[in-house]
């Protein structure tokens, strides 16, 4: 039972890893795309490209060993939350904004809906993390 | 608290990477491209303004705006000639580009202060999307 949390728990760590990886091979591409959402100013934009691709990575290899575990939990919930409210807004302004989401323009082209979908399938699969590790743990004390 | 705890560490992890990063990544965006940005209403006050269109040529064949002369990185050194040209010394150049998110204006301006030293150099904020908003050109593409 505990394994199909881990799963679970380790394909989202394996997508925040991929996704911060490519973020880092061009930093100016992914300047350009936060720009889109028009949220942020140039400024914290560059912040937003120093620090993300990092914190993609670094809680996506925590998630995936199971190192860091709840702490990796919280950064991911709360950087899938913060990336479903952009594209939202996003969608609701009818912005032609740029996903970045993988570092190279994605989500112009293929619509807002299928990056939310997936950032809400990432969110599941942290669910189905938590709960069968709660299962298991009650399991084990009982 | 652990978890708080566990989060603070990826987030500092990730903070220190991307600082790292910022001096040692080469192609690390700049903070201080931003400092170029004027809103329209800004531009207007500067007095004598040259007009640089950093799109890509078939955006500029397309509609550009009145006096602007096309200088893109695709052919900057062709394009560069015309610049010197026609840039009268005393305008301050404002360059523009496609829309907010797009960052080749940044770019021209830092190789205009960079390789000539012009000094009185700014970038339109909004770009060709602000100029059509503001009525100042019309159709052209973006």
């Amino acid at each position: 039972m505990k394994w199909i949390g881990r799963i679970a728990e380790g394909l989202v760590g394996v997508v925040f890893f991929w996704a911060g990886f490519l973020k880092l091979l061009d930093p100016q591409a992914f300047v350009s795309s936060i720009l889109t959402y028009e949220v942020f100013s140039y400024q914290v934009a560059v912040v937003c490209v120093l620090v993300v691709p990092y914190l993609e990575i670094v809680t996506g290899v925590c998630l995936a060993l199971g190192v860091l575990k709840s702490g990796s939990r919280l950064m991911a919930f709360g950087m899938l939350v913060v990336f479903i409210l952009l594209l939202a807004q996003a969608a609701i302004r009818g912005l032609d904004a740029d996903c970045g989401c993988f570092g190279e323009r994605s989500g112009a082209e293929s619509g807002y809906a299928w990056p939310i979908a997936r950032d809400a399938l990432m969110l599941v699969g942290l669910a189905v993390g938590l709960v069968f590790e709660r299962l298991t743990r009650d399991t084990e004390t009982e | 608290m652990k978890t708080v705890r566990e989060g603070l560490i990826i987030l500092a992890i990730s903070v220190v990477s991307g600082a790292v990063a910022f001096f040692v990544h080469p192609k690390a965006p700049s903070f201080s491209a931003g400092d170029l940005e004027l809103e329209l209403y800004q531009v207007d006050e500067l007095g004598p303004v040259f007009w640089v269109d950093a799109r890509a040529d078939e955006d500029f064949e397309s509609g550009h705006l009145d006096g602007a002369i096309s200088l893109n990185v695709e052919r900057w050194e062709e394009l560069l000639l015309g610049f010197l040209d026609s840039w009268p010394p005393d305008a301050t150049v404002v360059i523009y580009c496609s829309s907010q998110a797009c960052l080749r204006s940044h770019e021209v301006a830092e190789r205009l202060e960079d390789e000539l030293g012009v000094e009185e150099i700014y970038v339109l904020k909004g770009g060709w999307k602000r100029l059509l908003e503001a009525g100042r050109v019309s159709g052209g593409s973006r």
